[in-house]
């Protein structure tokens, strides 16, 4: 592309120390065919803002290079209109970590200044896809979970339409006889008012109910989902979906070691909830009075035989029910088995409470549930607190039972996507391809089910699940109580509601947020062997029958990690592409042999490792200036046509700085990192070919807070490179 | 499975409205028992007192806790009280269980005699009623009339034990010096009854306060001075509720109002150095720690020493909640402890002003062969021997 | 539903930041009040989080990426609401703004640091370094503008510390500010500070500096941090070989916070991962009433599993110095031991207490200092004012907290 570049060094901050302006300035003019190449003295300043846009209004510029601080310094003041502008750094990651006025340090300013205009030969601003959109909000599970969402959406003025399976709204609520209180002095148990969500769920006009229904198929991407609504026969088109489809409590059947199937008068939480609301707590056996209630916790949960996990309610659940033994009975005596007692925060109060109320807490080991000679049970404990053996005899055992998202037995969206039809869940990892021979390997995931908890950066970003514009909420997401649950449900509304507002711009919604530019397939050639589509981490490409990709642009984050992963190179976006990274890497001036200054490629995630380099760089720390940076948005989106071709020019290295891949993944796009350790791996083969050394290339995990680590994880493989010796490939 | 045992919660609900409100309220996190002082010592009763494991037993009705070593080694200190999260009264709890025993006839050996001589005479020390007034000797001790303004209450430790009635002396000294309207009753006053109560004996310790109150009130008494801690503590907070409402103070309070007021005054340079130690009755039961301290400032040439373990972390001496009728081995003495807090201060004098701390403070003094460094006194001894 | 008015959030930790976020990214205009001269809250201090001992700046730098582009958001630091009129629909807030004496021409190139002599204590690094008078917080600081606390500045460095500033940043006379804005709606968001620990008597008291909080021993930890990452006693340098963490230190307790914090478990298990890895050697205690992993059980089993580590129920009674170290005591409940327990350092988990005090409107809270919704009408609390929380739980928090300011009534 064409472009009038104006190309400004600021001389501020010791960047005029460290280089030689002049010469940088000829290397823009008469290489790089840059209009124009001027400096300034503190760009960021008024006078320097004043300084560029007279050149913007006068010369006609297009696009404006800065060669100055970091590009996340700065940004409100370096802008000018929507004048396109770059940014090269020539502070943190040059004149503050390299030997000023330095023939090293030079070069390496120099051929940033060649890298920008290679780059920009082969770029373009990104022209937003727009398409109509539906702002109509999907809610699956008329919960309360579900309910909240939908209103909150309604209130903030969107059409919102609920599919719920059974034939009422309320879901696991309709069976809660009370609940434990949240509110201060949170001593006494609260109501269950949920008639009155469920009639203002009814009352809203801009809420259309399903009932007995079910998701028959959603096809599509977001901002235009179709929806086909088993049951009612329905269909709707809606711009993005809450899943808020709740949980069932742990199926106790399984729990026969605690008596549950074998002693009658061994019920679960649930059932015992059931009991309360219908005003039968009795013994199930012989409907005798409950004078003496166990409750034994964590019934199937934290077991790697049941559910690992904790769902963090059920301890304040059973403080809950032994006040209703005590309402029905005001001479009961009620027992709670714990591991740990777990009620956080205010709820440590109702604990208190409880206790101050008579029931025993006793920390134990469960040995043994039998029934009792005349009805009820004995529980024999080993208690931890005495260190000797307890026996309990009882009317009745309850078991507190653990939450099981409801997206573990049942398929819920049933998304048409080539991918699956869940949201994908923390135990289903993709696959990688095989070799670059092999045709990838298709897997069928029709059918899936997905493991559990739908996936999501969690920590930082909770709502976001797998699939734009589908945000998970309530029990579904995770183990929650009735309180978390309704404000889960306002946080996945906004997300909702934001997701569509942003990508009915053409925009990303996350983490890119704002991002316009989208990846285009050049399909032509295409040699349908599904490394992208597999890849995708959101499934943003389905196939058609050939196996040839469809891009669902609405469905895309822009992380590039389909143009990463194909091996014909047909992915790219208006402003970062194989072969703008390609240009650069072409751009850079490769020292012939003779020189002996050795040149390295290093791919550098722009999430992490550029904040870390610039972090080096403010501490003033050093390393090698032989190492050329190339920012990538996420390393998932390395192609290795670029070792190859790095390789045959004559750099004696590649290393790539990224984040952390694994279980605890930080990628925030999910596996980008693995992606790119895993190509890695397979670039062996081009290594072999070329007869180079595999340790020329290498992945270096990085930290943003170790950035102190960096300098010498580059000035180590620097090293390390000096011990091979250079590239024989090189001039 | 035939050794696991069977909990009986009705006897925890009878414990708990005999006296343990606080029962239940425990969650067995432990900090009592890890910070309760016969943690420090090492030996059986380390071993076997467990306040935590003692009131899990309680609630669950369970039995296994009733050896002298175990149920009866709380001296009711209080430091576990002052701590608990939970605001649990470790000692209202254990004492509602001694009280659970005692009602069934389980009392320990030692504390045999003492519950005869206090149902026969009034007092825990086999003496008789008539020899109350005997520490009297030759001193001006006037009798308490209606026109008194103070009753003073002499601890029976200190009108009985020979060394202790030194204290009584002491403070009806410096009563006299200070020109205060004082009397005692004498013979027929009887034990304040503090200390039985805490093993259990709810019945002889209701016996005793009723007849006290009966004659307080029929001599016309309005306040009352205590040489002892713990008679302050029971007519306080125990008497008031069996009809018995009187000012109490103990002397300690009045000598440092005396002081500031300069009715009273030390003029002999002691030139010494005394570590004060805190009788958990009379700081963390009473809330009294600036007054006993006022009263020795005034001593002069008198360096007094903060212990580290002073004020509310105080060490108890071991002599409350009856264990200063029982014998505690050597080498599990908390006044062990006590002692060899003060000789780290290079003090010569451990004072106090509780007449069991003094007992049990001096037994260990002597336990270590350390009489020849260091004394223990009570603060009116001091100001006596500081007087002109 | 006002369109045009902006929603005043206040408060910059990670709750604040989110709701701004949300907000602006919608459209919606912002205005984001921070009392400290820098955002982040509580989790820029945090060396990783818990359960992927992930660090904070990873999504801390996606936020401020978010924030620099956001179109409609001012942020005003060392800023705080004085004074709040109306209701929902229609504020008038005060703001009062402190001077920073270093105005938008800071490039934040150190020169100013460099050339000043006096020193102040580093409350980023919660007392255990220094920093200069004029300083960053942090190597994520944003604004990525250096503040300078005057009252630790000497007279004397003050011109040297002007004339060293190439870009006229540095105003030493600059005067504080009162802002007066007409918002539609208000988010709450203040935060939290710990417990005071050194008011519970048998633990130090403060006294003993080998016996550090939590959020000291993130510092500790921290690669970036004042040791490097080592973690090293505070009294004379030297490594940890053994370190115990107690359990609510202050917490569930009448006589001090009787609430649970909810997260200091978790962040104490997650600190003991960073004992083992910065001191593999050391031998690691955590003296628990309950382990309260919530929904990280995983995690917690993995520690359990560490044989280095040793995990007892049983609450500690009392902390003292012992020769050259100290020492702890406590009751093994499981085992029915008394155990003395000699260790080179102790992390006292502490609690949150919410930043409530001196509100500047009418709220009825709970007895513990927490703002709930409906508190004070037409205020929305969001994050740790509401209840103790953890990351991931107050940015779920701050998402709804965007949603209700847009359906109040």
């Amino acid at each position: 592309m064409e472009h009038k570049l104006g190309v400004y060094i600021c001389t501020g901050c010791g960047i005029g120390d460290a280089i030689d302006i002049e010469a940088v300035a000829k290397i823009a003019t008469d290489d790089v065919k840059a209009a124009l190449c001027k400096n300034h003295e503190c760009l960021c300043s008024e006078e320097g803002h004043a300084f560029v846009q007279a050149d913007i209004d006068g010369e006609g510029l297009d696009v404006v290079a800065l060669a100055a601080c970091s590009m996340r310094e700065k940004q409100a003041e370096l802008t000018w209109g929507d004048t396109w502008v770059e940014r090269i750094n020539y502070r943190e990651q040059l004149a503050w970590c390299h030997e000023p006025n330095d023939e090293d340090t030079q070069w390496l300013a120099e051929d940033y200044i060649r890298m920008l205009g290679a780059r920009l030969g082969v770029t373009s601003k990104p022209v937003p896809h727009i398409e109509e959109m539906s702002d109509r909000v999907l809610v699956v599970g008329g919960g309360i979970t579900g309910m909240n969402a939908a209103l909150f959406a309604a209130k903030a003025g969107k059409e919102v339409v609920i599919v719920e399976k059974e034939d009422a709204l309320g879901g696991f609520l309709k069976r809660v006889h009370k609940r434990f209180p949240v509110l201060p002095p949170y001593e006494e148990l609260e109501d269950n008012d949920i008639a009155s969500t469920v009639e203002a769920v009814a009352d809203h006009d801009k809420i259309t109910v399903y009932l007995s229904s079910t998701i028959g198929k959603i096809d599509g991407a977001p901002g235009n989902f179709d929806v086909t609504v088993d049951g009612a026969g329905a269909s709707e088109k809606v711009g993005s979906i809450v899943m808020a489809a709740g949980f069932t409590p742990y199926d106790a059947s399984k729990l026969t070691h605690l008596g549950y199937g074998e002693v009658k008068d061994v019920v679960t939480s649930v059932e015992l909830e059931d009991m309360a609301s219908e005003g039968k707590l009795v013994r199930p056996s012989d409907e005798g009075d409950l004078d003496t209630v166990v409750f034994i916790q964590c019934a199937g949960s934290r077991d790697a035989d049941h559910l690992p996990y904790c769902s963090t309610t059920c301890c304040s659940v059973s403080l809950k029910q032994t006040q209703y033994i005590a309402d029905a009975n005001d001479e009961a005596k009620t027992y709670v088995l714990y591991k740990d007692m777990r009620t956080p925060g205010q709820w440590e109060t109702f604990y208190q409470q409880v206790q101050k109320q008579g029931t025993i807490f006793v920390k134990s080991e469960i040995k043994s549930v039998v029934a009792g000679d005349d009805g009820g049970a004995v529980v024999t404990i080993e208690d931890v607190l005495l260190g000797e053996d307890v026996e309990i005899e009882c009317d009745l055992v309850v078991l507190a039972v653990g939450q099981v998202p409801a997206c573990k037995s049942e398929q819920l969206l049933k998304l048409g996507y080539r991918q699956g039809p869940e949201l994908p869940s923390m135990d289903a990892k993709l696959e990688v391809k095989s070799d670059d021979d092999e045709e990838a390997e298709v897997v069928d995931r029709k059918d899936e089910v997905t493991g559990g908890f739908p996936n999501s950066h969690f920590i930082c970003f909770p709502y976001e699940t797998r699939r734009t514009g589908i945000y998970a909420a309530g029990p579904v997401r995770q183990p929650m109580d009735i309180a978390s649950a309704v404000d889960d449900a306002a946080g996945a509304a906004f997300k909702a509601i934001k997701s569509v507002a942003l990508m009915s711009e053409g925009k990303s919604v996350h983490p890119r947020v704002g991002d316009m530019s989208w990846p285009d397939f050049a399909l032509q050639r295409c040699t349908q062997c599904k490394r992208c589509t597999e890849e995708c981490p959101f499934g943003a490409l389905d196939e058609d029958e050939k196996g040839t990709p469809k891009p669902n642009p609405t469905r895309c984050r822009r992380c590039g990690i389909c143009m990463g992963a194909c091996p014909e190179r047909i992915v790219g976006f208006a402003d970062y592409s194989v072969q703008s990274i390609n240009s650069m890497i072409k751009g850079i001036y490769v020292a012939e042999e003779w020189e002996e200054k050795p040149a390295v490629l290093c791919l550098v995630c722009e999430n992490d490792a550029y904040p870390a380099l610039d972090m080096a760089g403010t501490a003033r720390m050093k390393y090698s200036p032989f190492v050329r940076f190339v920012t990538m948005r996420c390393l998932g989106g390395l192609n290795l046509q670029w070792i190859a071709d790095a390789m045959a020019k004559g750099f004696d290295g590649v290393l790539l700085l990224g984040c952390k891949a694994g279980d605890d993944y930080q990628c925030h796009f999910i596996q980008g990192s693995e992606l790119a350790q895993t190509r890695l791996s397979k670039v062996q083969e081009t290594l072999d070919r070329l007869m180079l050394e595999s340790e020329r290339v290498a992945f270096h995990e990085i930290e943003i807070d170790n950035f102190g680590a960096v300098p010498g994880i580059i000035d180590d493989f620097m090293e390390k490179l000096e011990a091979l010796g250079p590239n024989p490939f090189k001039d | 499975m035939s050794d696991a045992q069977n909990p009986e919660p009705e006897l925890g609900e009878a414990i708990a409205e005999m006296g343990a409100e606080t029962l239940y309220w425990c969650m067995q996190c432990g900090l009592c028992t890890g910070g309760c002082p016969w943690r420090l010592t090492d030996g059986d009763i380390n071993k076997e007192f467990n306040a935590r494991k003692l009131q899990h037993q309680g609630q669950l009705g369970l039995e296994g806790y009733e050896s002298d070593n175990n149920l009866f080694a709380c001296t009711t200190c209080g430091l576990c009280v002052a701590r608990c999260p939970r605001d649990v009264n470790a000692i209202d709890n254990i004492r509602s269980i001694r009280m659970m025993l005692a009602e069934g006839g389980t009392v320990p050996q030692s504390y045999r005699p003492i519950v005869g001589s206090l149902t026969d005479n009034g007092n825990p020390w086999m003496e008789t009623r008539d020899k109350r007034t005997a520490w009297i000797k030759d001193l001006d001790v006037p009798t308490y009339t209606e026109d008194t303004e103070y009753l003073l209450y002499v601890c029976c430790t200190s009108c009985y034990d020979a060394r202790s009635q030194k204290i009584a002396r002491a403070v009806a000294t410096l009563l006299n010096k200070a020109g205060v309207s004082w009397g005692i009753i004498g013979e027929e006053e009887s034990c304040c009854g503090e200390s039985i109560r805490k093993i259990g004996q709810e019945e002889l310790f209701t016996t005793l306060a009723e007849g006290n109150i009966e004659l307080f009130k029929s001599k016309g008494v309005k306040k009352i001075i205590t040489t002892s801690p713990h008679c302050l503590y029971t007519f306080a907070n125990e008497y008031p509720e069996l009809g018995g409402e009187f000012e109490v103070q103990h002397y300690t309070q009045l000598l440092a109002a005396l002081i500031r007021d300069g009715k009273l005054k030390m003029d002999k340079d002691l030139d010494l150095t005394v570590a004060f130690h805190d009788p958990c009755y009379l700081g963390r039961h009473c809330d009294i720690y600036q007054d006993p301290r006022e009263v020795l400032a005034a001593l002069p040439g008198t360096r007094v020493m903060e212990m580290t373990r002073n004020r509310e972390s105080s060490i108890c001496c071991g002599g409350g909640g009856g264990r200063v009728w029982m014998e505690t081995p050597p080498g599990e003495r908390f006044g062990d402890l006590r002692v060899n807090d003060a000789l780290a201060h290079d003090a010569s004098v451990l004072v106090t002003t509780c007449p069991y701390c003094t007992i049990m403070m001096e037994a260990s003094v002597l336990g270590l062969d350390k009489d020849e460094e260091i004394a223990v006194k009570d603060v009116a001894e001091l100001l006596v021997d500081a007087l002109a | 539903m006002s369109q045009s008015k902006a929603t005043l959030v206040v408060g910059g930790g990670m709750s604040g930041i989110s709701t701004a976020l949300e907000l602006s990214e919608l459209g919606r205009p912002v205005i984001l009040v921070e009392k400290s001269p820098f955002i982040g809250g509580k989790v820029a201090t945090f060396n990783k989080y818990f359960p992927k001992l992930c660090p904070p700046t990873c999504g801390l730098e996606i936020n401020y990426k978010r924030l620099r582009k956001a179109a409609n958001l001012s942020l005003h630091t060392q800023a705080q609401v004085t004074k709040v009129d109306g209701g929902p629909g229609d504020y008038t807030v005060t703001i009062e703004v402190a001077p920073r004496y270093v105005n938008h021409k800071c490039t934040a190139c150190g020169e100013c640091a460099e050339a000043c002599g006096s020193e102040r204590d580093d409350d980023f690094n919660q007392g255990m370094a220094k920093t200069k008078a004029i300083y960053l917080a942090g190597h994520m600081a944003y604004p990525h503008r250096y503040v300078l606390d005057k009252e630790a500045c000497d007279e004397a460095d003050l011109p040297k510390i002007k004339d060293a500033c190439k870009y006229g940043a540095v105003d030493l006379d600059e005067t504080p500010q009162t802002l007066t804005e007409q918002v539609g709606a208000i988010v709450w968001a203040t935060g939290w500070e710990s417990y005071d620990v050194s008011k519970v008597d048998y633990l130090g008291k403060g006294e003993l500096p080998d016996v550090i909080t939590n959020l000291q021993m993130e510092r500790l930890a921290d690669p970036s941090g004042p040791t490097g990452g080592k973690i090293l006693r505070p009294s004379d340098g030297k490594e940890v070989e053994s370190v115990a963490f107690v359990q609510c230190a202050g917490s569930r307790d009448i006589n001090h916070l009787p609430y649970c914090s909810g997260i200091c478990c978790l962040a104490s298990l997650k600190q003991i991962c960073y004992v083992r890895e910065a001191a593999p050697n050391a031998k690691v205690y955590m003296f628990h009433i309950d382990v309260r992993a919530g929904k990280y059980e995983e995690f917690y089993a993995k520690i359990q599993a560490d044989e280095a580590v040793e995990i007892i129920k049983g609450k500690v009674a009392s902390i003292f110095p012992e020769g050259e170290g100290l020492r702890l005591q406590v009751e093994n409940i499981e085992s029915g031991e008394s155990l003395k327990v000699d260790l080179d350092m102790i992390v006292l988990a502490t609690g949150i207490v919410p930043n409530t005090a001196d509100l500047p409107f009418e709220a009825t809270m709970d007895d513990y200092g927490f703002l709930m919704l409906g508190d004070a009408p037409g205020i929305i609390p969001a994050g740790c004012v509401r209840r103790p929380a953890d990351v991931a739980t107050v940015v779920q928090d701050a998402t709804g907290a965007a949603m209700r300011t847009l359906t109040q009534e």
